[in-house]
């Protein structure tokens, strides 16, 4: 897709003010502010803790020209489920909710939470951000950090030795009504689907996944590379669950070496020869798996 | 109109008299029929209100933020565990002044398991910023509940009713429910000021600078401070229109009395039945009701307890490495300049974990106040035993102590 | 400042963080700074082959053919004989496969084959009078763009009709009558008088053309080179651009069953190719290096080849066979490569005892082409057989100047038609009296001699010299593999016996397409990319002007959008 000249569908829609105290370079700000963009108007939001928390501005400051509330680490879903039932209770039914929180708050810490609101189908869009670790408290390994990775907690003598925790596939299996991943690097795609989940009633969730200048070491520049490296190669693919059980690939990965996303990354770069093709081959069950779940899906 | 009910019922009715708008609660004994009794009557259509099963306390006091801030009228009710599970959000919910009621039912706090009345529990959340009231009857807790509300969205903090766990929560007694056009001619709809709003954008809760956060912190206090003057005329608006009186710190008998019992929750109706039966020996005693603990009532203590020669104050709960919370917090009020002399304070320990505190208990305790001087203990313990012994610095009523 | 005036019980913020200036956090700071592509640099005749391939992608054709007529008269013609060193140079090369640019300039030229350009003199007529001698690309050129400036010009041609190389060295299956009228025709229609069958130092003399302020002389290389072999003198070795004249004249010389052809630029290759097309059964090519030092164009040696000539490499001719005074064939010896010579090509010498006869009914000579400078007064240098010049054309500094082949050792249409533009440019600064040599750093399009004549007329702002975007800049990731289109060909078959174009053109759509795999290098097309990657909001677009600009106040210098430019238009800041 020759995104270079697509740029007539993005709107003039601002919901940032100029600059934030984010890292240069950070991913997050940039998936907010892409977020945003496609929410238009008619949107709250609930800003997580973490990352999101530094940079939105100290009082009197703000980043946002919505209302927005700020949670706690763990009460994300149920604050911003809380603050929907108030704006029903109200008779006002088509503001948007929209939950921002990190990995940390999403994939531990809240997850119990998280498990609660889908369950109820809490009429929220919640966006996971995903720098792969606990970054605001300094770099400490989360559920979300993948394999091989060193964290400020799994030194490179003991890097993280579990693989990243599937925040996906478990909101789908809740048979939510929407479940998706999407990238920095492919606003188009990134657009629609949140534009989609505005739509639907009931509890959706998005994972983005947010290359981190600081925690993942690498110059500033490259962030939008390495976001579209993790999907070409098929370490991050993007995808959708509706209501659970349909799947679809909507970005087909060229299928690039793994070597190509590693290399650019400080945090990778104690792997061995042996660990990496070890990882390249988990990356790959992993998408041959994905496959099956596709065709399982369209099976029925 | 008149019913019979239990606590848990009366405070639920009190929740539906004030026309909350958003209820989240998760069970926990001896709690749960204040939800269940929620769920009926929003089933039924006779409230209004969404009514959300929410999977932790965590959540449920995350919910109430969340619309509260939404500017919607919120409740909710946990006890013990689910009151310490839901800590953070109760710091939360003070430091974002919003007018949130809490029901919370005292229940002692594990390990090891227990069901039992102890005061403990709310009491570990008395530096939140939530106000606390602390009731002695069914009526007077669905009274609370109302007006609750009605202090707390002037003042713009939350607050807590509370009450014993099955001594109150379970025992049914005679409530008197009012009309619910009297409580909407006494409570209004809640207009917030600030609240999330499209119209007004604005971002709720942002890091605060260590300067803005101390000016915060200053805001709450001055807040409690001033709240003393609104809840006094919310309750004396409340009893001209309903004709129940309720105070705040409850002087029984307190003039001329040389021992005064300092009790809160339901054992003051025990100790007023003492007190008489006592003032008919002939002994000068009296009882002070402490029903306000948040804020604490400062000169009113000062005043009521300024003549007496020694305080007796038995405390449900205990905060390990001190004592009884109440005795400490009315030591600290003593001693403090205005007052006559400095009247000796005895700090009695009992019902923890729900142990009965009866009748001869209170009167053991009086007669101990009298007797020993000074008290063996900074805590007595009364009615404590072990392996069938009593402690030390302690007394038990009953088997080992015969009337 | 927020709404909030009430000071708020809690942190309740309202003020936009925009007041913190995070620009101050920057080490490196980006800029727009528009760049210079490969091609355009690339084109001697200073094309801006990236302004035309843009208007063409977007269905403008007669805008891109108006672009390329500003700097060249001749898109029809260049873009059936150049030998595009453009393409050789195009970023997309090392991708996939190089735009077609050649065929997307011809398409342009016959898209607008029924358009006559805009005949609004804007410019006021000036009473200066140039002489061009000689109608080639280089002297129409120059008329052509001294006509448009305004001045009188004349240009004198020995021959009966114009054109120069044009008209008698490139056979019609290359570049139709037809076409090469129909751009003269062009340029005459802005006022430019040609005089046919005039030759100066035979009709007129050289000293009578004082009477005009400038003269450039452009007469171009029409004399066939000798080999300078054993019995080189002597009937039947034909000259190869002689033939080639006649046969473009109209002439059908009959030349037997067998021809032998000596030379590898593109004249023996024409000639090879003419011979065929005339009826010859069998043509033989010899050349003495090899196939990849070949002067001819690559393009056409294939079509030779396909065609089914015979191109023998690395054979050189020592002596012609004669049979009672007739050549009937070339003694030759095989050769080998050694080291380069001063060219930079390996230097061919003769293997021992390899020598070999070929016989042929005709001999065609094609080693070279060499200006004749007979007529050229004394005050004209010369050296080694070539008129001298500065880069600007000038050879005299009392405003004699000349270009094209008769300066130039290098003999392409496209590099003769850069000198004309060139030396319009130098005569009307010496006409003011100034110099175009001081001005060249402004006017130059990259490092390979380019200039552009809308710079000069229209200086642009900022810096001057840009930079060419090398492919390494490109962000490929924007980019699919696409196939390249290019012109189709007539199969072999239907070429026999007749001069019909080989190529045939692209139509609407395929030049749309193809110019559309255009990288654009160095110059911005509004993708966005850099807008919607900027996580500071830092990238505006000012909707007035139709450009981005970034607020450096906020900017904190990622470079996100340094890297994720696809075309290299973002660089830092020197």
């Amino acid at each position: 897709m020759n995104m270079a000249l697509k740029k007539e569908r993005y709107s003039k829609t601002e919901l940032l003010f100029v600059s934030n105290a984010a890292c240069p370079g950070c991913a997050s700000v940039l998936g907010l502010r892409q977020i945003l963009k496609a929410l238009e108007y008619n949107v709250m939001m609930i800003v997580g803790a973490g990352c999101v928390g530094g940079y939105t501005g100290s009082y009197p400051y703000t980043i946002l020209k919505i209302p927005a509330l700020h949670s706690s680490m763990a009460g994300g879903p149920s604050i911003g489920a809380g603050l929907k039932a108030a704006l029903d209770a109200k008779g006002n039914v088509d503001t948007t909710v929209f939950v921002w929180a990190g990995d940390g708050c999403t994939c531990d810490i809240g997850l119990a939470a998280l498990s609660g609101a889908a369950e109820r189908n809490e009429d929220i869009l919640y966006v996971c951000y995903d720098n792969e670790a606990y970054m605001n408290t300094g770099g400490q390994r989360s559920s979300a950090t993948p394999w091989g990775a060193t964290t400020q907690s799994t030194p490179k003598e003991n890097f993280e030795s579990k693989f990243k925790k599937d925040i996906t596939e478990i909101m789908a299996s809740h048979r939510i009504p929407y479940a998706a991943n999407v990238s920095v690097a492919y606003p188009e795609d990134l657009i629609l689907k949140i534009k989609k989940a505005k739509s639907i009633r009931g509890t959706k969730f998005i994972h983005l996944l947010c290359p981190c200048v600081t925690g993942w070491s690498y110059p500033s520049q490259y962030t939008i590379k390495l976001a579209r490296l993790a999907v070409e190669c098929k370490i991050f693919p993007i995808y959708e669950v509706e209501n659970g059980v349909k799947y679809t690939i909507n970005i087909h990965p060229k299928g690039t070496d793994i070597r190509e996303y590693l290399k650019l990354q400080g945090r990778f770069k104690h792997l061995s020869k042996e660990q990496i093709e070890f990882l390249q081959n988990h990356v790959e069950e992993e998408w041959r798996l994905l496959g099956k779940k596709v065709e399982w899906s369209h099976s029925l | 109109m008149k019913k019979m009910m239990t606590g848990n019922h009366a405070a639920a009715y009190g929740a539906m008299l004030s026309r909350v708008e958003v209820i989240a609660a998760y069970p926990i004994t001896p709690q749960t029929q204040v939800a269940e009794k929620l769920a009926e009557l929003c089933a039924q259509g006779k409230l209004n209100a969404k009514y959300v099963t929410v999977e932790s306390e965590y959540s449920a006091m995350g919910y109430c933020i969340g619309a509260s801030t939404g500017g919607a009228r919120t409740f909710t009710a946990s006890s013990s565990q689910g009151l310490v599970f839901m800590q953070e959000m109760i710091h939360w919910a003070g430091g974002s002044r919003l007018p949130i009621v809490m029901v919370v039912v005292n229940r002692g706090l594990c390990s090891p398991w227990t069901v039992g009345a102890d005061q403990t529990d709310s009491l570990s959340q008395r530096d939140t910023g939530w106000l606390q009231f602390y009731c002695e009857s069914n009526q007077e807790i669905l009274d609370t509940v109302i007006q609750s509300y009605k202090i707390a969205e002037q003042i713009l903090l939350p607050v807590m009713v509370i009450y014993e766990g099955f001594y109150l929560s379970h025992t049914v007694e005679i409530v008197n429910l009012p009309d619910i056009e009297l409580v909407d001619s006494y409570l209004p709809k809640y207009e917030p000021q600030y609240k999330m709003d499209l119209e007004n954008p604005a971002t709720f809760g942002s890091i605060a600078g260590p300067d803005h956060y101390f000016r915060f912190r200053y805001e709450i206090q001055k807040a409690m401070e001033e709240s003393k003057e609104i809840i006094k005329k919310a309750v004396k608006e409340y009893e001209m229109i309903f004709g129940r009186k309720s105070d705040l710190v409850e002087d029984y008998y307190c003039d001329d009395a040389e021992v005064i019992l300092v009790v809160s929750g339901s054992i003051s109706g025990t100790s007023r039945l003492v007190v008489d039966k006592l003032r008919k020996e002939g002994k000068k005693v009296g009882m002070v009701k402490i029903k306000m603990f948040r804020p604490f009532p400062k000169e009113e203590i000062r005043k009521i307890l300024r003549n007496a020669e020694k305080i007796a104050v038995i405390d449900r709960n205990i905060s390990f490495g001190h004592g009884g919370i109440f005795c400490q917090e009315v030591k600290s009020v003593l001693n403090q300049g205005k007052t006559k002399g400095s009247p000796l304070v005895y700090g009695y320990i009992a019902g923890i974990g729900g142990v009965d505190i009866t009748y001869q208990l209170i009167e053991k305790v009086i007669d101990y106040t009298y007797n020993e001087e000074p008290p063996k203990d900074d805590i007595i313990w009364a009615g404590l035993t072990y392996e069938g012994q009593v402690h030390e610095y302690g007394f038990k009523e009953g088997k080992i102590f015969q009337d | 400042m927020g709404r909030i005036k009430v000071l708020p019980i809690t942190a309740i913020s309202d003020t936009p963080f925009s007041i913190t200036k995070t620009g101050r956090w920057r080490y490196e700071t980006p800029e727009f700074r528009n760049k210079l592509s490969p091609c355009n640099e690339a084109c001697p005749a200073g094309n801006d082959i990236e302004g035309f391939m843009v208007l063409t992608k977007e269905g403008k054709f007669r805008e891109a053919w108006e672009l390329i007529k500003e700097e060249n008269p001749f898109p029809g013609v260049c873009g059936r004989v150049c030998f595009h060193p453009c393409e050789f140079s195009c970023n997309r090369k090392e991708y996939d496969e190089a735009l077609s640019i050649h065929a997307i300039e011809r398409f342009l030229a016959d898209s607008q084959i029924n358009t006559k350009s805009e005949k609004h003199q804007t410019n006021p007529k000036k009473k200066e009078k140039v002489a061009i001698i000689g109608s080639g690309p280089a002297g129409l050129t120059c008329a052509y763009h001294l006509a448009r400036m305004g001045y009188s010009t004349a240009v004198f041609e020995a021959h009966s009709s114009p054109g120069g190389i044009l008209r008698t060295g490139i056979p019609e299956y290359r570049l139709p009558r037809s076409i090469l009228d129909h751009e003269i025709s062009d340029i005459e229609s802005w006022g430019v008088e040609i005089r046919t069958n005039t030759s100066i130092g035979k009709d007129i003399a050289f000293q009578d053309l004082k009477t005009f302020q400038a003269i450039f002389i452009s007469t171009g290389a029409h004399h066939s080179r000798n080999l300078e072999i054993t019995h080189e003198e002597g009937r039947g070795i034909l000259s190869g651009l002689d033939l080639l004249k006649r046969i473009r004249m109209g002439e059908r010389p009959s030349l037997g069953e067998k021809m032998i052809v000596i030379g590898g630029g593109n004249v023996a290759i024409d000639v090879a190719r003419s011979a065929l097309r005339l009826g010859i059964r069998t043509v033989e090519v010899y050349y003495r290096r090899s196939r990849e030092e070949m002067p001819a164009i690559p393009g056409e040696v294939e079509e030779a080849l396909l065609e089914g000539v015979k191109i023998h490499f690395l054979t050189s001719p020592i002596k012609v066979i004669r049979e009672r005074e007739k050549a009937i064939g070339i003694e030759c010896v095989k050769m080998t490569l050694g080291r380069p010579d001063e060219s930079g090509r390996r230097r061919p010498f003769p293997i021992e005892g390899s020598n070999f006869q070929v016989y042929g009914e005709s001999v065609i000579l094609a080693i070279g082409e060499v200006p004749n400078l007979s007529f050229l007064p004394q005050e004209v240098p010369v050296k080694d057989g070539l008129v001298q010049n500065d880069e600007t054309g000038l050879v005299h500094p009392k405003g004699i100047f000349a270009g094209g082949d008769v300066s130039n050792p290098s003999h392409s249409v496209v590099e003769a038609i850069g000198s004309g533009k060139k030396a319009a440019l130098a005569i009307h600064e010496y006409i003011r009296g100034g110099s175009l040599k001081e001005k060249f750093p402004m006017i130059r399009v990259g490092g390979k001699g380019t200039v552009s004549l809308k710079k000069y007329f229209h200086p642009p702002e900022g810096e001057t010299n840009l930079s060419v975007v090398p492919f390494k800049e490109i962000n490929t990731d924007y980019f699919e593999h696409l196939r390249r289109i290019s012109n189709p060909s007539l199969p072999i078959e239907e070429r026999k016996g007749t001069f019909k174009e080989v190529y045939a053109g692209l139509d609407r759509k395929m030049a749309e397409e193809e110019a559309s795999r255009c990288f654009t290098c160095g110059t911005c097309n509004m993708c966005g990319n850099c807008y919607i990657f900027c996580p500071d909001l830092a990238i505006n677009l000012i909707s007035t002007k139709n450009v981005y600009e970034i607020d450096y106040d906020h900017c904190k210098g990622c470079l996100i959008c340094l890297e994720e430019c696809p075309r290299n238009v973002i660089s830092l800041k020197v």
